[in-house]
């Protein structure tokens, strides 16, 4: 082995096929090993430590360590050391020289790339060959499934672990269990269209609410994102792959899903990891605003946190017994036609969209009651599917003076009503069961602005616990009357292609 | 003597608001023969077969009197077939509703006005959510379209690789939905995400009223994506044969890629060879073609023939689409009234010169093949793209399947839905 200073000090050679090692740095005097191996930060290798710059054909030999006496090759050091008592040496040559103590870090032999640079190098040897396999090799293991491949076959693997079962939801509140439709989806959505408006809207609200729960524009759920588990961002992330995540399903211009993101994590109780991991995700996608709102969320992340523990853990429970209940029901469905709310035989002619919007709108209202609770009364809701005349039965408050919603979508929702009642204009409006399109975006954004005034208005506070549990009744069969009223009108007009509702 | 066909005492225009029924009234049974003297009433063809495919008899029969022109037999079977079709009933029954208005049409020679009278009711009706909604939800049930996308996507993207200015030119009539995965392709596959211009073709009038939606959202996307983008529209061309080189924008410095799903078919038959050969003159990097395989190129020539070949093809696509949608699908029934436009405008309009809307005469992937080999040479398909379009049809329900083409018959690679070949894609280089 060849050891040569430098007047730079920063000279890195591979002219043999040997490792060849290279002093770096300053020169001060070698300090004893530290009890403790320390981990250094990624991307800033400890300056006292030894570079070594391996051949591609050494980086990727799978025996590198090679006795001296009987030159048999080890895939790891440990192993060797292993063998060469075996060979019973006289003690000074059993002792490991002392440079040998000193930490390394490896160059990617690569010359083109950022880590060939020795303040760039890697600290560990499996670290160097992935790198160098996935960003310089040939890609030799692809999924079937999605046609990904991989140059390391434990990547590999582990996409293999999580292809398929993963599922991803547009910011609109759709599922998707196959990447290309999401994409497609996602191209023309309604949401992608609406963001820009909504984009400084929600940047006001950002700044205020920190640890805001429940999202303005666009409301994506993110609880019943949260309850798959989060996907596993793999080291070798394109641009997308992050963005489009369950968890982080939105858009460098869209801040509003950062902050939904943000939402989510603290909805759940999971970890400031996987908090920080999201941030970091978010900012590292193309756009400067997404690093200020990184910052925001970095920032509020255990005051999000801390407030989740308030909120009932019943609430998460239940969009996630929704959800299994929904993915039980219609594996591959997008629209989940199948929904709690409505009867199967008015979805054909009515437009699924409605589906999408009452799912989530589902999810703003926080009840009071256990889940348990709460799925056994909506399946006796659905299944009665009364009209409009049970909400004032059940003498359901309207504080329409107190709740200002546009009125643009109360014309649509007379057109549903057969009876044109006020009460219902308001609780669908309220509900945000307005025109689709740009409008049904519209609903909930002064939705979720004013959420005090609308947990009120469906009695939904959480203060109220008689009052909640028929609030909640009543929501249910809002939904369930609406559309039955919907779907008859539906049905009347032509082929379903004009009708009020939808498309 | 004057030919008289068909004068029904009511004959009502198709009626293409509820039901697509035909209120007729024959008249008594003694028409004027002209030469041919059909002797055989077969009393048979009234009866639904054990089978259940009494559609098909019954259809086959018609046509061939219409092409006989035994006008006893065509009102008998004409009256028949109005009895037994309904477009809401099962795939026979819908059949025997949209070609009995195709034959209808052909009989009393009035394909031009049913054809223009349907046309500007489904103008009517569409509009972007609806298009978007129809199109993407086919794309979630059925690779019909998908495939041909995922062909094209990778073939463009091979053969464009390391090139920092592309241009793509799509003729098609997908809507940009084979755009998105390919943007999301460019942005996560290369190092260096390079600029793309994307120009699309339009003749329908149906798609051109949905193009300004359709460039906002893919602007927004490519953007999402940080793609550098740029959309361009072409529309206002009666018919493609008008297209030319400038029209279209070609810079010296882009990498041209020419995807056409569907698009040639379009083109009158005539024009065809001077279409490609104009393409041509772009010279592309990559031309990807899509197109659906049947042969309806013979309907001058011989109509029987050519009708057979359309029902056989549209029988395969209704049953298709009734396996993959749901029964009460509103989606798949529109799906099957574009069909009733092309059928009609196969078979019963006559190619004129300066005739409205665009022309359905599909061809053979062989055939095709033939007319692009005089200018173009065939390139294959990579063993990824064919990975991605076998990891495709897995997403789908069972019954398709691929099969790549050998030898020099035609290239490229087949869809097969329940092993009979549906839609054909291919690559072509100059």
């Amino acid at each position: 082995m060849v050891e040569f200073e430098n007047p730079s000090g920063l000279t890195v050679s591979a002219a043999s096929p040997e490792a060849s090692i290279c002093s770096t740095g300053n020169q001060t005097a070698p300090s004893v090993a530290p009890p403790r191996k320390k981990r250094s930060l990624p991307g800033m290798p400890d300056p006292d430590a030894e570079v070594i710059a391996l051949s591609p054909k050494t980086l990727m030999a799978t025996n590198r360590f090679v006795c001296e006496i009987c030159s048999k090759g080890f895939q790891r050091d440990q192993n060797l050391q292993l063998h060469r008592r075996g060979h019973n040496l006289p003690w000074k040559l059993k002792q490991r020289t002392s440079s040998e103590i000193r930490k390394r870090v490896y160059v990617c032999p690569e010359v083109s790339c950022v880590h060939h640079d020795p303040s760039r190098a890697l600290g560990d040897l499996t670290g160097i060959k992935k790198h160098f396999c996935r960003k310089h090799g040939e890609k030799k293991w692809k999924c079937e499934r999605c046609s990904k491949k991989y140059a390391v076959q434990s990547d590999w693997k582990a996409h293999m672990k999580t292809c398929g079962t993963r599922e991803y939801r547009c910011d609109c509140g759709t599922l998707f269990s196959r990447r290309d439709s999401f994409i497609t989806h996602r191209a023309f959505c309604d949401a992608l269209a609406q963001e820009s408006e909504r984009s400084h809207q929600t940047l006001v609200v950002a700044s205020t609410e920190g640890g805001l729960k429940v999202q303005v524009v666009p409301p994506p759920p993110p609880p019943p994102a949260s309850c798959s588990p989060p996907p596993p961002h793999t080291p070798s992330t394109g641009v997308l792959s992050p963005v489009l995540s369950i968890q982080s399903s939105e858009l460098p211009e869209n801040p509003s899903g950062i902050l939904q993101q943000q939402g989510a994590t603290g909805l759940t109780t999971t970890t400031a990891a996987a908090t920080a991991s999201g941030s970091s995700t978010s900012s590292g996608t193309v756009s400067s605003s997404s690093g200020v709102f990184a910052s925001i969320f970095a920032s509020s992340a255990p005051a999000g946190v801390s407030q989740s523990s308030q909120s009932p853990s019943s609430y998460t429970d239940l969009i996630c017994a929704i959800g299994s209940d929904r993915a039980v029901a219609e594996p591959m469905s997008l629209s989940l036609s199948s929904s709690l709310y409505l009867s199967n035989n008015s979805s054909s002619l009515f437009p699924p969209s409605e589906q999408d919007h009452h799912r989530h709108y589902a999810q703003a209202p926080q009840p009071a009651l256990s889940a348990t609770a709460l799925l056994q009364k909506a399946a006796q809701m659905g299944a009665t599917g009364s009209n409009s005349s049970f909400l004032r039965g059940l003498g359901l408050a309207m504080p329409s003076s107190s709740y200002h919603q546009d009125n643009s979508s109360t014309g649509t929702a007379s057109q549903w009503n057969s009876d044109g009642k006020q009460e219902n204009n308001v609780v669908a409006s309220g509900l945000g069961l307005g025109p689709p399109g740009s409008d049904l975006m519209m609903g909930p954004s002064s939705l979720f602005g004013n959420k005090p005034t609308t947990l009120d208005l469906l009695g939904l506070g959480l203060g109220s616990g008689g009052g909640s549990s028929g609030g909640f009744e009543a929501f249910f069969t809002s939904i369930g009357g609406n559309l039955d009223v919907a779907a008859a009108a539906a049905a009347a007009s032509y082929g379903g292609v004009s009708s009020g509702g939808g498309d | 003597m004057e030919r008289t066909l068909f004068t029904p005492k009511e004959a009502r225009y198709p009626n293409n608001q509820s039901n697509g029924h035909y209120q007729l009234e024959m008249q008594s049974t003694n028409q004027p023969q002209s030469s041919h003297t059909s002797t055989s009433r077969s009393s048979d063809s009234g009866e639904p077969c054990g089978d259940g495919k009494w559609a098909s008899k019954l259809l086959r029969e018609c046509a061939r009197a219409i092409s006989e022109k035994d006008s006893t037999k065509i009102h008998h079977l004409l009256w028949m077939l109005n009895e037994l079709a309904s477009p809401y009933g099962d795939c026979d029954q819908k059949l025997a509703s949209y070609f009995l208005q195709a034959l209808f049409c052909k009989a009393t020679e009035s394909g031009q006005r049913c054809f223009k009278t349907l046309t500007s009711v489904a103008e009517k009706s569409h509009s972007f959510d609806s298009a978007r909604k129809l199109i993407l939800k086919f794309q979630e049930v059925s690779p019909w379209t998908t495939f041909g996308h995922v062909a094209s996507n990778g073939a463009i993207l091979e053969s464009l690789e390391g090139e920092s200015k592309l241009h793509i030119i799509d003729i098609s009539d997908t809507l940009c939905t084979q755009w998105p995965t390919l943007l999301e392709a460019l942005a996560t596959r290369n190092d260096e995400t390079p600029h793309l211009k994307l120009t699309v073709v339009v003749t329908a009038s149906i798609v051109r009223s949905v193009m300004k939606e359709i460039s906002q959202r893919m602007e927004k996307f490519a953007r999402l994506m940080g793609v550098p983008f740029e959309f361009n529209v072409v529309s206002g061309l009666k018919s493609l044969g008008e297209l030319t080189k400038e029209a279209l924008g070609v810079q010296e410095d882009e990498a041209i890629a020419v995807n056409c799903i569907g698009a040639l078919r379009k083109i009158e038959v005539e024009e065809r060879g001077d279409v490609v050969r104009m393409l041509s003159s772009l010279q592309p990097r990559v031309v990807t073609v899509v197109e659906e395989e049947a042969d309806f190129s013979s309907s001058k020539t011989d109509f029987v023939k050519c009708f057979e070949e359309c029902l056989r093809f549209y029988t395969l696509y209704f049953e298709m689409l009734e396996e993959s949608f749901i029964p009460t699908s509103n989606e798949r029934l529109m799906l099957e009234r574009e069909c009733s436009r092309s059928m009609v405008r196969v078979l019963a309009c006559e190619d004129e010169k300066g005739h409205d809307g665009d022309c359905e005469r599909r061809e053979r992937g062989s055939q095709w093949s033939e007319r692009l080999k005089e200018v173009f040479s065939p390139v294959g398909f990579s063993d990824d793209c064919v990975d991605d379009v076998k990891a495709l049809l897995k997403r789908y329900r069972t019954g398709w399947s691929h099969v790549l083409t050998q030898g020099d018959d035609s290239s490229g690679i087949y869809l097969t839905w329940k092993d009979e070949a549906v839609v054909w894609a291919s690559a072509w280089k100059p």
